[in-house]
């Protein structure tokens, strides 16, 4: 049965507004000026046609003397001694560290082009995020600061060094206070040389400050527990997830790591052994995480206490005071029926909220008592190190900073007078202050404000350590030497402190060797070139305890409803601020890869945005880009508001990371600042406030890649069905099965290819991706696919090869198909849609209906089953883009990499050298596309050859199958009936996108099942 | 008169040696023969001794003097080690002099053997000193055949005997016209006159010949296309390009005279897309040792090159990372960027020789392109070769392949797909 569900991208399609149908109808997003050309003479004219000579002559004449230059010679320089382990043209993998993630640098001639995941991670298995991918592009940022700066002006090393020791003398004389400022450092040995720093000055403190902070948690599970730590969580041991606004599969804690544990419970694998897990989300904006779950229900920052309230009630049985019914019924029916399910998977049940609040935190920890979460689903004796940032204590230094009682400051990869909320008060305090130190690699807002920044390495050229989690030790070694005269922190504190050990990399090989290379088993000089090779070392776990909520809830409840009686402020409306996957808490702002990956949900790139409920856009008269002041917390900010459907109603989302002021040229003023509406309560920073909009009357179009490419009512596209459907028809949706049609029987136009050794085929599960977008920005990195910018977004060129469409849908309340437009009139709730994240990229068809219209032959199909692009073949007659059913081909309308117009990103002979060289870059007037990664394919068989070896299933890697948390994407060759591709395309669920066209798309998909039961809200 | 000079030259050297042996030969304590001492001492001495200049170790010609006591030396050249754990006060002396850099020891050196390796040491430095120095003969001449100079000088003399017989001509002419005018036979005035309009009127007539004109008009059109055609073909192929090198690195003295294989130096073939440029270290692998051309009395001064791009000093035998530079050497193979090409797949997997691309470099004195580079040039090719399967497991899972191979037909690199867009362009 063909479902004929309504799949939606955006509003306007939705609404078939009379613009969008407009659209729909051409060809080209805006018109092209034929009329202007026809109208008023023309090419009739006299004029016309002798001016077209003028110009045609000159044209040529000026083509052809352009032409006429001599051929430019190449040098060809070698190595004047080659190091041993070079070979230039081949490149070398190194093992490191990212955010606790044990990572592969590749590096090509001795520069780091490419991060990957180190496949025996083991937080994520080989998969990285978006965020990860693209840091390699800011080792080439050349807004880097090149050299110590000393109030704004260039300084030596020797001078700095002179400097701060004298000044840290006079100081340590003084009495007065000293302290390092950083975000949460899990790095053994810099907390070693922190450590060793405040021995020589005992007035010296440590004080971690995340600008995005799980203080709430830390400080919850030292109430409840007294650990003050915060907990290493499984979801792959939860059979049921509820989630309170926590985003854990976007920007949680560890996304990448809890994405890999989601997806084992709901891919392929387990489905086919008729599990999967069941997620419930209850938040405010659309999140990842909510788009993800199988029930999403949009609720009040105001309603979430209270929900907690009654969800503790339901599952203990007795009723807390102060317990009331939610105002908001679905919510309040949602509850009680949460409580039954996460009561009958006790010990497979995990709640968690995304509050900083202690308080609403004490209550997720007394409900995962409850249900028996600790030492199943949740670890508090191998706790995470990723945040340990203490509110409060930054707080009341930032006060004592203020009283003048700080004489010497460090900021070590913190920027509080960007991204805390009260920024005024630093600026003000930081005067009072004798010595300010910043560490920051760009003189960002908090280093141009300092009297010394001591340039720190970038990760890339550093040596160090990370730890995660508890036992999971990671190592940080330098692939490239330092680019500018930069010195890493570490190195320069101990030399300020007077170490007796000055030198970093000893320092690290020191600490390894006394403390870390143990847990893993290794010892000595061998040891330490095994941990170089492995890139980490894996101490046995702590033994579990067993952890009771004991304490008593009543002055929690208080507090918590307190906190939901000030923010349910009468008609006032309420915020939520949120991270964006790719922008995070805004540290990486001056990186154009993430600044052009669209947000998962909103699709919107380059900005950020009020995210309003269809709903109030219509309530409160705005139409989308209509700027709108929002003011609250004494701070106001303008932002143009966006029609976000699953936003609950009387709320706004708004983005923190953005609007840096002096994070470089790519980021600066991109967005506005939302961390100002942050406040502090309870010794903790709180994420929601109440603010009250005005229409500022001005309208700024939002750069989305939402809108584009229209499905035009297709429902081949997105198939999708419950888990009890699936358990009764594992090829339900599919039109798998006896009756299958063959829409091959009447092919006249194509002709057959043989695959005879290779058919590079691919398999994406809809059911493990989350929409990330990490893949995205791998495959920018390894395809040297170009940054747009927000006006070329706009006008729908951005040029990513793999791009992952959104589809909205309705709740149809697990009744499946809906087949009469009626009944989805019906259930036109945009509160309560449904979302399905698809991966779509170039299908290799093998009946590929662009190569039949190619004039000139540019693309043509392999005999291992690709789709060729031959660039320098292509002259640009879009035609192929036209007639791709697919709509994955995009044109480059600039050259990007050497147009002035887009010279804040890639155009500087420094950042190119990110370029992978095995892949060429494109020049304007050319179509390209997704190439499966040919390269390596061509690498894999190469290697294989020189080693006299058939290709074994695995070799060969695409970027974004192996960047891919949720190893959503399988890549391999179909003609091997034993490859992991040929199995997964085997499974009942794969279906292949607009099949019905015969084109022979050599991508499945698997259709995306969610565990829907019939008693849903 | 170049060549003479030259023959002149080889042959008094052959005489002066030949003398010198006799002379040194009579010598009393010369009882080694320093026949039998040659080609021992280039089978164990050369890698670190020379006679006339310090290499790692001391230039033996003035250091084995006649006074030399000859036993103390044969014990030093078996076993200086035990000399020097002796304490041998001469032996301590070079042991330190030389930064404590002990000789590799010779136990397989019979007495007899030491005796001939010193008395080839000594006669050779007598009649390296004996022999007249290039200075003092006051011709540098050149090695090898006539040089330049000579040829410039042929040339000139041949164009002067050509002006003179011209001149020559004319005058002759002249006076045979005088003679004749003085005998009134000269009639020719009417004549000059007569020949440009008959010239003219040839012209207009032929002109006239419709048939003769499309002739004329077909050949230029047709000369004219074709020089286009060729010369747009060729438009950015660079075959025989021969850029001036930083150094002049002669590939016929390396892979030819001294049968160096390829891969010694462009080691990168083997295992990478770039066969590469050695760096210098590869090179210093030999020239640390070889200074100069064979039989040259001076240093090259392009082997030099090396030393002054790595900040060597050949008398001190230290480098100065702070003088080096990299050698900018010009690239002729310029495949442009949109094709991938990769050596180890044609070298390694084909096993095809560096020659099949890149002409006979063994006879090149400077390197210059060979093949056209042309995309038609890489099809041909792979269109013509047949895929070497033997003993590569890669290839046996390809049925495919397989049924082909029974049917007896050859399979070629453009069947394995090779001639795909994709297999070179990404």
């Amino acid at each position: 049965m063909d479902s004929n569900k309504k799949y939606w991208k955006g509003l306007e399609e939705l609404n078939k507004t009379p613009e969008f149908v407009e659209k729909n109808k051409h060809e080209f997003a805006e018109p092209i000026p034929i009329e202007d050309v026809l109208a008023g003479g023309g090419l009739g004219g006299k004029t016309p046609r002798r001016d077209f000579l003028k110009a045609l002559g000159f044209g040529v004449g000026a083509v052809t003397l352009a032409a006429c230059q001599k051929v430019p010679v190449h040098k060809s320089i070698p190595y004047l001694i080659k190091p041993e382990d070079v070979t230039p043209g081949v490149a070398n993998y190194y093992s490191s560290t990212y955010d606790g993630h044990a990572i592969l640098v590749k590096t090509r001639e001795g520069r780091p082009i490419k991060i990957e995941g180190n496949p025996n991670d083991i937080l994520s298995k080989g998969g990285l995020s978006g965020q990860a991918q693209a840091s390699v592009l800011d080792l080439y940022d050349v807004n880097r600061l090149k050299n110590p700066m000393k109030d704004k002006s260039d300084y030596g090393w020797g001078q700095a060094d002179d400097f701060v020791k004298s000044e840290l003398a006079a100081i340590k004389a003084g009495g007065k206070k000293i302290a390092i400022i950083s975000s949460t450092i899990s790095s053994p040995s810099t907390l070693a040389v922190i450590a060793d720093f405040i021995a020589q000055f005992p007035n010296a403190k440590h004080i971690s400050y995340d600008a995005v902070s799980y203080t709430g948690i830390i400080q919850s599970n030292q109430n409840s527990f007294n650990k003050a730590v915060l907990p290493h969580y499984s979801f792959d041991k939860a059979d049921v997830i509820v989630s309170f606004g926590a985003d854990f599969l976007g920007t949680w804690i560890s996304p990448a790591e809890f994405i890999r544990q989601y997806v084992q419970n709901r891919n392929n694998k387990s489905l086919q052994s008729k599990k999967m897990s069941r997620h419930i989300q209850f938040e405010t904006g659309m999140s990842i995480t909510g788009t993800n779950a199988d029930v999403r229900i949009p609720i009040k920052p105001s309603e979430e206490g209270m929900a907690l309230i009654n969800l503790y009630s339901a599952i203990s049985g007795t009723a807390l005071p102060g317990a009331r019914p939610l105002k908001n019924n679905i919510a309040d029916k949602a509850i009680t029926l949460v409580a039954k399910e996460l009561l009958a998977a006790k010990g497979k049940a995990l709640v968690v909220a995304g509050s900083n609040d202690v308080a609403t935190q004490v209550l997720v920890n007394a409900i995962n008592s409850l249900l028996g979460s600790y030492g199943n689903t949740i670890d508090l004796d191998n706790p995470s190190h990723q945040y340990a940032g203490n509110d409060k204590e930054f707080a009341d230094f930032v006060s004592e900073m203020k009283g003048g009682e700080v004489d010497a400051l460090f900021f070590l990869n913190a920027n509080p007078v960007y991204d805390y909320y009260n920024s005024k008060d630093i600026i003000e305090g930081l005067k009072k202050v004798r010595l300010k130190v910043s560490f920051a690699d760009h003189s960002d807002e908090t280093a141009s404000v300092c009297n010394i920044i001591a340039p720190n390495n970038y990760y890339l050229e550093s040596w160090g350590d990370d730890n995660a989690i508890e036992g999971y030790y990671t190592i940080l070694q330098p692939t490239i030497n330092p680019v500018y005269d930069t010195r890493q922190a570490e190195h320069s504190l101990l030399i300020w402190s007077d170490n007796a050990v000055k030198d970093y990399y000893t320092y690290v090989r020191n600490n390894w060797d006394k403390n870390l290379l143990a847990k893993g088993g290794l010892s000595g000089r061998g040891g330490w070139e095994t941990l170089l090779q492995t890139g980490f070392v894996k101490a046995a776990e702590n033994p579990k305890g067993a952890y009771t909520f004991g304490r008593d809830l009543n002055g929690v409840v208080q507090t918590v409803l307190d906190h939901s009686a000030q923010l349910a402020d009468g008609d006032k409306v309420q915020l939520q601020l949120y991270q964006t996957v790719a922008m995070r808490d805004g540290k990486r702002a001056n990186n154009p890869w993430l600044q052009e990956l669209p947000d998962p949900v909103s699709k919107v790139t380059w900005d950020n945005f009020a995210a309003v409920s269809p709903s109030d856009m219509k309530k409160w008269g705005y139409e989308d880009g209509d700027v709108i002041k929002i003011e609250g917390n004494g701070y106001a900010i303008s932002l143009p508001a966006l029609s976000q459907p699953g936003q609950t109603q009387g709320t706004i989302s708004v983005a923190v990371g953005y609007g840096r002021t002096l994070a470089g040229p790519v980021g600066n003023n991109v967005g506005k600042n939302a961390f100002p509406f942050h406040s502090i309560r309870n010794g903790t920073f709180q994420t929601s406030a109440t603010v009250t909009l005005t229409k500022t009357g001005d309208n700024s179009p939002l750069s989305q890649t939402q809108t584009h490419h229209s499905i035009e009512g297709r429902n081949s596209i997105i198939k999708e069905a419950t888990f009890t459907e699936y358990l009764k028809n594992p090829a339900v949706r599919t039109g798998n099965g006896k009756d299958h049609k063959d829409y091959n029987e009447n092919n006249l136009f194509w002709q057959d290819y043989d695959h005879p050794q290779y058919n590079w085929v691919m398999a994406i599960d809809l059911n493990a991706c989350t929409g990330c977008g990490a893949c995205v920005v791998a495959c920018s990195a390894e395809n040297n696919v170009p940054v747009v910018g927000k006006a070329e977004v706009g006008r729908r060129r951005e040029m990513h090869w793999i791009r992952i469409d959104r589809y909205y849908s309705f709740n149809d309340n697990g009744q499946g198909g809906v087949t009469k437009e009626t009944e989805i009139a019906k259930l036109e709730d945009l509160d309560h849609v449904r979302v399905v994240y698809q991966p779509m990229l170039c299908q290799h068809c093998d009946h590929a209906p662009c190569e039949t219209v190619c004039p000139v032959l540019a693309t043509v199909h392999s005999s291992e089953g690709l789709n060729q692009m031959a660039y320098n073949r292509c002259v640009g007659t879009r035609y192929c883009a036209n007639n791709c059913p697919y709509k994955v081909r995009r044109f480059n309308w600039f050259n990007y990499w050497n147009d002035s117009r887009f010279e804040n990103y890639l155009q500087n002979d420094h950042t190119l050298l990110v370029l992978n060289p095995d892949v060429v870059t494109r020049f304007r007037g050319v179509m390209e596309k997704c190439s499966m990664c040919v390269q390596r394919i061509q690498a894999g068989k190469l290697k294989a050859k020189i080693e006299k070896r058939p290709v074994k299933d695995g070799d060969i890697k695409v970027a974004c199958q192996q960047t891919c948390p949720a190893n959503a994407i399988v890549f391999g060759n179909a003609n091997d009936p034993n490859s992991e591709v040929s199995k997964a395309l085997t499974s009942e669920r794969t279906y292949y996108v607009l099949e019905e066209l015969g084109v022979q798309p050599g991508i499945g998909y698997q259709v995306k099942i969610r565990n829907i039961s019939e008693t849903e809200a | 008169m170049g060549s003479f000079s030259l023959i002149f030259k080889k042959f008094s050297r052959s005489v002066f040696l030949v003398a010198g042996f006799a002379f040194f030969a009579s010598f009393a304590y010369a009882q080694g023969d320093a026949a039998k001492g040659e080609a021992l001492f280039k089978a164990k001495c050369t890698v670190c001794h020379k006679i006339d200049s310090r290499l790692i170790g001391p230039a033996l010609g003035p250091t084995i003097t006649d006074e030399t006591d000859d036993k103390w030396l044969t014990k030093w050249i078996q076993n200086n080690q035990a000399l020097i754990a002796g304490k041998d006060a001469k032996a301590l002396k070079i042991y330190n002099e030389y930064n404590q850099a002990g000789m590799t020891t010779f136990g397989e050196i019979s007495d007899g053997d030491a005796a001939n390796i010193i008395a080839y040491a000594r006669t050779t430095w007598k009649t390296m000193q004996a022999a007249p120095k290039p200075g003092a003969t006051g011709q540098p001449a050149p090695e090898t055949g006539p040089g330049n100079l000579v040829i410039f000088a042929l040339i000139g003399v041949i164009i002067l005997a050509f002006i003179i017989i011209l001149v020559l001509n004319k005058v002759v002419a002249t006076l045979e016209r005088l003679l004749l005018k003085n005998e009134g036979l000269f009639v020719e005035e009417a004549e000059v006159e007569k020949t440009p309009v008959d010239r003219l009127a040839t012209i207009k007539k032929l002109a006239k010949n419709k048939k003769l004109v499309f002739f004329v008009l077909l050949c230029g059109t047709l000369a004219l296309g074709s020089w286009s055609w060729v010369t747009m073909w060729n438009t950015n192929v660079h075959t025989g390009y021969q850029p001036v090198q930083p150094i002049k690195f002669p590939h016929d003295l390396h892979a030819g005279a001294m049968k160096i294989d390829c891969q010694y130096c462009h080691s990168g073939a083997y295992k990478s897309k770039n066969a590469s440029i050695p760096s210098l270290n590869v090179c210093m692998n030999c020239h640390k040792t070889i200074d100069r051309t064979l039989n040259s009395k001076t240093p090259s001064p392009e082997i030099q090159k090396i030393y002054d791009a790595l900040g060597y000093d050949p008398q001190t035998q230290k480098y100065d990372s702070t003088k080096a530079r990299p050698i900018q050497w010009i690239r002729i193979h310029n495949l442009p960027d949109l094709a991938y090409f990769n050596h180890s797949q044609h070298v390694k997997v084909a096993k095809l020789r560096c020659q099949t691309c890149h002409g006979p470099v063994e006879t090149m004195k400077e390197v210059y392109q060979y093949s056209p580079l042309t995309m038609k040039w890489c099809i041909q090719c792979h269109k013509r070769t047949n895929v070497d399967f033997k003993g590569n497991a890669y290839y046996t899972k390809m049925e495919a392949v397989h049924a082909l191979l029974k049917a007896g037909k050859p399979v070629t690199a453009a069947l394995m797909g090779g001639i795909e867009c994709s297999k070179c362009h990404y």
